[in-house]
């Protein structure tokens, strides 16, 4: 069993080869995305995440059946375990948004690094939400959140241009670009999972700071329910030069 | 409204068929009225059977005033001889017509009911019959249940010249192979059946019978359906892109105007709103933890 492959991560890979390939999931989340490439016959995929939860996660999820395929490693994307030019197919799905500008350079010169020459890279992301979107209130407290615990933002959205030029100096040549999802639907499962950001950073605080931080998050949360706004758009690249 | 060809039977479908039991619901001059408004946009494929309460007696008025542009199918769920050559006459006899332009295998469920059908004696003989005699023109099946047994079916009915089965976005984002519609649909677009969707506007079952009692719910369809205007026309769309041959209208006649509306005015849906909605369906009920993302 390899769960669920959300239809974003299917149409992504669609016009990908996966099948005998060794693949590198650049930060692995849930799971999502690992589940995707085994479903399509990757010959190997390493999971990298930094969260030890989430490795937990993608273990519980897909590893049964898969170990022979499936390698979760727990490293900084900025400097991972694994060799150079060892990997045909890099994803990030849904990776960048959760990369402050500060890191993005560095994880992409890594991905760089591991990828073979004439490997590909997918890239899948949210373009910035329109500033009208109610969730465009949430995130915000989601940033204040974690600047004020982390001095960076937990959330930034690059638009497509700005990373297709950005992987572009790694030596990633631009391939296709195509819309994922449009609108993109905030269901009340992810704006709960994102008002629990909220909550985890107002943990961490005195509480004459983090109890309105939380309360702020309880009612956004309230008040937004549910929302389509926004796009979901996957870029596909070949190392053409280093 | 658009038409497509419904596989090879050589019917050019609307992309809406009327699902007639919703004629069921309303009085004889209701129902004639019902009828004018669909035939005013255009609809050309109506849906009917023998189980959908008065519908065929309903019907039956305006079918035979405007017979020849309506492509009528109707269905049985007897699975041996006499009781399909019954029911094929008697649907004759209370639609007050000659023909059924398509004769349905009604709700297959099970492979046992599929041994009965196709054995000697089984109610496709006299389905097949009936052929003959001229008082059916094409046959076709109908299913809720396993897209395997309609492939199945498909395999085992050389003469299966079309197939109905639900689609929606809660079923399209649903994994494994209980839900595997698309290998139906796939089936059919390579042998030339074709395909009629259902459920296209169901939103989920109903509440249980202790919290919602059967008489208070407010439509007549057996789940509980999408019912404002945008909601429909996105089920609509979504159904119609799905590349089904027509998408049959729901059962309750309150929602039949607004799913006309939509039908007639339908510009399609391109392939990031489909997922969109797909999305927004598979994950509220998700058992992967913490979804921040798509």
């Amino acid at each position: 069993m390899t769960g669920d492959v959300p239809e974003t991560v299917t149409a992504a890979l669609a016009d990908q080869q996966v099948a005998g390939q060794v693949c590198l999931e650049a930060g692995a989340g849930v799971g999502n995305t690992t589940a995707g490439l085994l479903t399509a016959g990757a010959k190997r995929v390493y999971a990298v995440t930094n969260d030890a939860d989430h490795a937990a996660t993608v273990r519980d999820r897909v590893g049964d059946g898969n170990a022979d395929r499936l390698a979760v490693v727990t490293a900084d994307l900025r400097a991972t375990p694994l060799a150079t030019d060892s990997v045909d197919l890099v994803t990030a799905h849904g990776l960048c948004n959760v990369l402050p500008p500060a890191d993005l350079n560095a994880v992409a010169a890594e991905l760089a690094r591991v990828a073979r020459p004439d490997s590909h890279l997918v890239v899948d992301d949210y373009a910035v939400p329109p500033a009208s979107a109610a969730v465009t209130r949430l995130f915000a407290l989601e940033n204040a959140a974690a600047r004020v615990v982390d001095g960076r933002p937990a959330l930034t959205f690059y638009p497509a241009g700005v990373l297709a030029a950005m992987f572009a100096d790694h030596g990633w040549a631009i391939e296709r670009r195509k819309t994922l999802l449009d609108p993109v639907p905030w269901t009340e499962a992810h704006i709960e999972a994102h008002s629990d950001v909220v909550r985890e950073y107002a943990d961490e605080l005195p509480d004459v700071v983090g109890e309105p931080l939380a309360t702020m998050a309880d009612n956004l949360v309230s008040a937004i329910g549910s929302e389509r706004a926004g796009t979901m758009y996957s870029l596909a690249f070949r190392l053409a030069d280093r | 409204m658009e038409t497509r060809a419904l596989g090879d039977t050589g019917q050019e479908s609307t992309v809406l068929t009327f699902g007639s039991i919703a004629l069921n619901w309303l009085e004889q001059e209701g129902a004639n009225q019902l009828v004018e408004l669909v035939l005013d946009h255009g609809v050309n494929h109506f849906d009917v059977a023998p189980t959908y309460g008065d519908a065929e007696l309903k019907l039956g008025p305006k079918l035979r005033q405007y017979r020849e542009e309506v492509f009528l199918g109707c269905k049985t769920q007897e699975r041996e001889y006499e009781g399909a050559a019954q029911k094929i006459d008697r649907s004759l006899n209370r639609l007050g017509i000659d023909t059924i332009d398509l004769y349905q295998i009604h709700g297959l469920e099970y492979e046992a009911e599929l041994d009965t059908i196709t054995a000697d004696g089984g109610a496709l003989d006299a389905i097949r019959e009936a052929k003959a005699a001229g008082k059916i023109d094409h046959i076709g099946l109908t299913s809720h249940g396993n897209p395997q047994l309609i492939i199945d079916a498909i395999d085992r009915i050389d003469d299966l010249e079309t197939v109905m089965f639900p689609l929606n976005p809660v079923v399209a984002g649903k994994d494994g192979d209980e839900y595997d519609y698309e290998a139906v649909l796939e089936r059919c677009e390579s042998e030339g059946i074709g395909t009629l969707g259902i459920k296209a506007f169901a939103k989920g079952s109903w509440p249980p019978t202790d919290e919602l009692a059967e008489a208070d719910r407010p439509y007549a369809n057996w789940y509980e359906p999408v019912d404002t205007p945008e909601a429909i026309r996105e089920r609509f769309d979504f159904a119609a892109a799905q590349s089904l041959d027509t998408v049959v209208s729901p059962g309750d006649p309150k929602l039949v105007k607004m799913v006309l509306d939509a039908a007639s005015r339908s510009e399609g849906m391109d392939e990031a709103r489909q997922r969109a909605l797909i999305e927004e369906a598979r994950h509220d009920d998700s058992p992967v933890p913490e979804q921040l993302h798509h």
